[in-house]
């Protein structure tokens, strides 16, 4: 359970996350949709403890991030700004991560596995592709075996081959009682994909509910995105 | 409490080990401390030869000093100074948090940032410590090379291991400035030139031209006042116990600092 209240966050004066609150159940995979710059990575951050919210709380599990013992046992995590450094080859990434929580080592060498990044482990982050970057940041996210995923713009960069394979993942994650926020500027992807959608637009929730329930009474998921974030003035990029 | 400092500060050591530029640079400066002992090994080896009756030295051309005295302090100087480079591996083992967002991944294994900063000390010290160790360990060597024939004792002497622990104090404390200098900066590079401004401080005498006490808070100078002998030719600007706390009170002061920064900023 991952739940947000009245989180506010400006750059100068402009609020670039303005008073928004949700609560993410588990089971089930919620979108959280919104066009390029409309607050979600802003969101994702303060709802990690990496950037601080100028109001309001963010709780995961019940908690502060900050106050989880071994967090990547419980949360695991995929957000803008928080890479490997390029010259560490992948599994030394993933193996310090591990130790910081108490994870066991080979658990580095399974989530490796687990997004076909075996045959790269020993090769520098710097070489990787754009998808190969990103089947780290999941297999880091994985380490822990955690109840709750937190992933912004998973998809980005993956083939179609690794969009489907997110997606059925993700999909199992999810029917296993886990928690799956998700964050995406690509509507198509996300229709077939989450159960529940948090629309955000300019800094504010637009709309919080099932996909079924926001799409109600528009001739698509698409279009009612389009209708939602259009009145809030999203600068595009869809 | 302990065990999770233990893991974070282990998964930390783990980052250290495993930066490439770490390596290098720690392989650079070892070869460097190699390299100007071996061009001194001749010079010294026929001073020690000529040590008088009475146990006299004349190390540079002039300077007569007892030979115990003078070679302990040259077994201590030519190790220190290598801490003119070593802050420079604390530097990049510290600015490697603000690439890439590795900060951010830092943060989200360890999100309590004074156990953070805790075990990243702890494991920049550890680092430095067995980089300073083997830079001491190659100092004696060299040194027993160049007095196995008139007192092959000496390396090992009590005077000898004083004189290597005051080494690493100064090494593990200067490089952890430097270390919470560049946490508090975020970038390697401000790290080592504010590092660089501390010793010009100390180098160019200007502090010390106002007045001694200035100069003996400087933590280069503090290191020539725990490491050096005074005598006739060499003024220091304070004791060693004085300079004990100067190099205790600058990384404490620094990492407090990069502690309540990360605190207070965006990880970014
Ligand atoms: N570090 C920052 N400094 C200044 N403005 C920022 C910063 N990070 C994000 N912003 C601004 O905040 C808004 C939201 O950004 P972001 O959360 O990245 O949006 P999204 O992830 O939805 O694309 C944007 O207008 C962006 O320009
Ligand atoms: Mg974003």
């Amino acid at each position: 359970m991952i739940e947000a209240v009245r989180l506010t966050k400006r750059y100068g004066k402009k609020p670039a996350v303005d008073d928004v609150s949700f609560t993410v159940r588990p089971g089930r995979i919620t979108g959280f949709l919104g066009p390029n710059g409309a607050g979600k990575s802003t969101t994702l951050r303060m709802l990690l403890g990496l950037d601080h919210p100028d109001d309001g709380t963010a709780l995961i599990a019940g908690q502060r991030y900050r106050d989880l013992r071994h967090p990547l046992r419980t949360v695991g995590a995929l957000l803008d700004g928080a890479g490997p450094v390029p010259e560490r080859r992948g599994i030394d990434h993933l193996v310090w991560m591990a130790q910081s929580n108490r994870i066991p080592r080979r658990r580095a060498h399974e989530v490796l596995e687990l997004v076909g990044l075996t045959g790269a482990a020993r090769q520098r982050v710097k070489g990787y592709s754009l998808g190969m970057g990103q089947r780290l940041g999941i297999a880091a996210a994985l380490l822990g075996d955690p109840e709750i995923l937190v992933l912004d713009e998973p998809v980005n960069g993956l083939d179609p081959d690794g969009i489907r394979w997110v997606r059925n993942f993700l999909r199992e994650y999810a029917a296993s009682g886990r928690t799956v926020l998700l964050s995406s500027h690509l509507m198509a992807e996300t229709a077939g994909t989450a159960d529940d959608a948090i629309v955000i637009a300019g800094g504010r929730i637009v709309a919080h509910g099932s996909l079924d329930d926001i799409s109600a009474g528009h001739e698509s998921l698409e279009s009612a995105f389009f209708a939602l974030t259009a009145e809030r003035g999203g600068r595009g990029g869809w | 409490m302990v065990s999770d400092t233990v893991s974070a500060a282990r998964a930390e050591l783990t980052k250290i080990a495993t930066l490439r530029g770490v390596r290098l640079l720690t392989g650079v400066i070892v070869g460097l401390h190699v390299l100007m002992l071996a061009q001194n090994v001749s010079a010294e080896t026929e001073a020690v030869s000529k040590i008088t009756a009475d146990g006299m030295i004349e190390r540079f051309p002039g300077i007569v000093r007892p030979a115990r005295e003078a070679l302990v302090e040259y077994l201590a100087t030519s190790s220190f100074q290598m801490c003119l480079f070593l802050p420079c591996i604390a530097a990049v083992i510290a600015g490697q948090e603000f690439r890439a967002g590795q900060l951010g991944t830092s943060l989200l294994a360890v999100p309590r940032r004074g156990l953070l900063i805790g075990a990243k000390t702890l494991a920049a010290g550890g680092f430095l410590l067995s980089v300073a160790a083997v830079i001491a360990a190659i100092s004696t060597a060299f040194m027993y090379v160049t007095v196995k024939g008139w007192n092959p004792g000496l390396p090992v002497s009590a005077d000898a291991w004083i004189a290597q622990a005051k080494f690493l104090t100064y090494a593990v404390l200067s490089g952890l400035i430097t270390f919470a200098i560049t946490m508090v900066a975020r970038s390697t590079l401000v790290g080592i030139l504010i590092t660089a401004v501390l010793t010009v401080l100390t180098m160019s005498q200007i502090p010390a031209a106002f007045t001694p006490a200035l100069d003996a808070l400087v933590p280069l100078s503090a290191g020539r006042n725990l490491i050096l002998v005074p005598e006739e030719s060499l003024r220091l600007s304070a004791g060693p116990g004085h300079a004990m706390v100067v190099l205790v009170t600058w990384p404490l002061l620094a990492t407090v600092t990069a502690a309540v920064a990360l605190g207070r900023r965006d990880a970014r």
